[in-house]
């Protein structure tokens, strides 16, 4: 900066010359004030400590004003008091009692200033009897006179204040007002500025707590360029260094190798549909940790046009490991009591069956021996063979009790909207294939005539398609776990829902048995499902068969008659 | 109580064995009376000539085993042998401790039935 002799010029020499140099004078100066602020505004831009600007503030005020000592207070309102933000003329002892100073009017001219948002000008303290504490301290350090002015935000809360101190007594300048306005405006700029800087960075240490607290990492993903932007957070879930840019190579080398294939397919899906998605995966860490994670994101479109997609990644693996304990606790109790009800029936079943059949032996035993003896007992023989064949009856009423017991009624008739059961059950069995990696995909077709029977007994069928389709894909590793259902109008006014899966299938041979109690494939399977299905798609008039897929898996499928179709009938 | 004839008294509730274990013992030889509950078998005149009781465990009002201490209870040493349809393992050794002759499960062979009554009449 150009030194300045501006300060001294303050007066008012006369005639042409002084015309001409008061000229030359008032371009200096302002050429002064000009490269003044374009550095301070360099300053705050490139990002230096408030302190440092607001030092370099007064210091060029001080040098273009040499007569002048300036400080700037800053507000803390919690106080609310005044912080000494600069003042690098003044020594410690004339600052230090300023800090922590209260923001009172009675207390000292800055007190007005800030509280009034007025600017305070004291042109002799020694005769200004209105602050005698702090008229002694300013007078202890050679100062005269003050002018203090209100530093202020865009939206006018005061940040604090400019002080301008003089040795003499006296008024600012008109050149000193001018340099006191400048300097204000720019150090509510760098005051502002330092504010919205402090308070990012707190909010960013909030995120980043939240993020950490909750597991939660957060994710931006530009589609078109497979850009990724991750927070810390992620990088801690998925085990990677910073150093390294997060790529999905990098994901698909962190996630479960099961579930690579899923995960694969759920990003293929998500770049292909432009929708919201939401799945859930495992990852298997270097460290040979498995966790699970739950990603959720939503889709940001430009024109329609799907740019990027906004979400979030939760480690999830506490929940799922008390879910799983408390999943394996549940299945065990429903087989105790499954084996228990079981047990008790088999019990009550024998009780009632034994009592006939102990007649029966009882009888036999005393047919033949009536029959031996000499002479024979034909009579008793034959009263004994007619209790006989009494208890024999006994035996087949209680079977036929049974029976009857467990004999379905005839089914409820309504008229049932299939689509919308359909989706009920999905909506039920969603979490389970989620948890199972399943991805389903409904294709439920517009416009589908209703079909009168049973709801609930057709959403226990439904439902039992979808989850033997989960099931036999529960150990397939090499491809998507994918699910189909679809529903459609079907020929003769019937309409049929179609489950197609991409499991382990079956045999062809098998087709027929498929459907009979007590045949199944699974381990832990009753083998009961497919039976009852049937037997409610019958019931309901209608058909139920299955095929293998020509690729993996196997598609299950039912047609019922819509409501017009058995209204035909009726007729 | 000598002079009386021994008799075997068959106490169910479930009417096909009120009916057929009576004839069979009967066919076989033996004295029989049958009652439809214990109750009925208390209050009647055969309890004291009674030498072998066939009684059923689960019945409707006092139960099998309610029974033989209700006996034992009036100092009548009558031995028991058990009959039950409902066919759970650990009753027996229970019946067996608390002094049963026996206990069979319906629908018991005929040996095993004559076999225990044999025994109960023997007196052990």
């Amino acid at each position: 900066m150009e030194s300045q002799q501006s300060g001294s010029a303050i007066g008012a020499p006369r005639g042409r010359g002084y015309r001409y140099n008061a000229i030359v004078e008032e371009r200096r100066w302002a050429e002064t004030l000009l490269a003044g602020e374009r550095r301070l505004l360099e300053m705050i831009a490139s990002g230096r400590s408030l302190p440092d600007v607001l030092d370099a503030l007064c210091s060029f005020v001080e040098q273009a004003a040499p007569e002048c000592n300036c400080g700037v207070y800053l507000i803390d309102w919690s106080g609310p008091c005044f912080r000494v933000g600069a003042a690098p003329s003044l020594p410690a002892s004339y600052t230090e009692p300023v800090d922590g100073l209260p923001v009172r009017r009675d207390v000292a001219p800055c007190g007005v200033a800030a509280s009034l948002k007025v600017q305070v000008i004291i042109e002799d303290i020694e005769s200004d009897t209105r602050w005698s504490v702090y008229r002694e301290h300013v007078l202890a350090h050679g100062l005269r006179a003050v002018c203090s002015t209100p530093v202020c935000s865009h939206d006018g809360r005061v940040l604090g204040t400019f002080c301008v101190y003089q040795r003499q007594p006296g008024k600012p300048s008109s050149r000193q007002h001018e340099l006191i306005a400048q300097v204000t405006h720019i150090a509510s700029i760098a005051i502002e500025r330092a504010q919205e800087e402090a308070a990012l960075i707190r909010s960013q240490a909030l995120l980043a707590e939240g993020q950490r607290l909750s597991r939660t990492g957060t994710f931006w993903w530009r589609v078109a360029t497979d850009e990724f932007e991750w927070s810390d957070e992620c990088y801690r879930i998925l085990a990677v260094d910073h150093s390294a840019p997060l790529t999905f190579a990098l994901i698909d080398a962190r996630v479960h190798p099961d579930d690579v294939n899923n995960v694969k397919a759920r990003l293929a899906q998500a770049r292909h549909d432009a929708n919201d998605f939401e799945f859930e995966c495992r990852l298997l860490l270097p460290d040979h940790a498995i966790t699970f994670l739950r990603v959720v994101a939503r889709a940001r479109r430009d024109r329609g046009v799907l740019t990027e997609y906004i979400g979030a990644i939760q480690d999830v693996t506490e929940r799922r490991v008390s879910e799983a304990a408390l999943g394996k606790l549940r299945s065990e109790l429903a087989r105790v009591s499954r084996v228990t009800t079981l047990g008790a029936l088999t019990a009550s079943i024998a009780h009632e069956v034994n009592q006939p059949l102990a007649g029966i032996m009882t009888n036999a035993g005393t047919c033949l021996r009536m029959l031996d003896a000499n002479p024979p007992d034909i009579a008793g023989a034959r009263e004994t063979a007619r209790r006989t064949i009494r208890d024999g009856t006994r035996a087949a009423d209680v079977i036929a009790r049974l029976r009857a017991l467990f004999t379905r009624h005839a089914p409820a008739t309504e008229t049932v909207d299939l689509n919308a059961a359909t989706r009920e059950v999905i909506a039920l069995s969603r979490s389970e294939q989620q948890r199972a990696g399943v991805i389903l995909r409904a294709e439920l077709g517009d416009g589908l005539p209703a079909v009168t029977g049973d709801r609930v007994q057709l959403q226990q069928v439904i439902m039992n398609l979808l989850v033997n389709a989960s099931e036999s894909m529960s150990s397939v590793a090499d491809r998507p776990r994918e699910l189909v259902i679809t529903t459609e109008r079907d020929e003769g006014d019937h309409v049929r829902l179609t489950v197609k899966d991409r499991g382990t299938g079956f045999d062809a041979q098998a087709t027929d048995s498929l459907f009979d109690a007590f045949y199944t494939t699974k381990t832990g399977g009753m083998g009961i499902g497919l039976s009852v299905s049937r037997s409610i798609i019958e019931s309901h008039h209608g058909r139920i068969w299955a095929a293998p897929n020509d690729g993996p898996g196997a598609t299950f499928a039912f047609s019922i008659p819509s409501v017009a179709a058995t209204a035909a009938d009726v007729v | 109580m000598t002079g009386l004839q021994p008799l075997v008294s068959v106490v169910d509730d479930d009417e096909s064995v009120r009916e057929s274990l009576p004839v069979f013992l009967a066919v076989c030889g033996f004295p029989v009376e049958a009652f439809a509950s214990a109750e009925e078998f208390l209050a009647s005149a055969d309890l004291d000539r009674t030498r072998c009781l066939i009684v059923d465990i689960a019945m409707p009002g006092m139960t099998g085993p309610e029974l033989g201490q209700e006996l034992r209870r009036l100092r009548r040493e009558i031995p028991i042998v058990y009959v039950t349809a409902l066919r759970d393992e650990s009753v027996r050794p229970r019946m067996l401790a608390h002094g049963a002759v026996d206990c069979l499960f319906k629908p018991f062979s005929e040996t095993a039935l004559l076999d225990a009554v044999a025994t109960a009449l023997r007196g052990r």
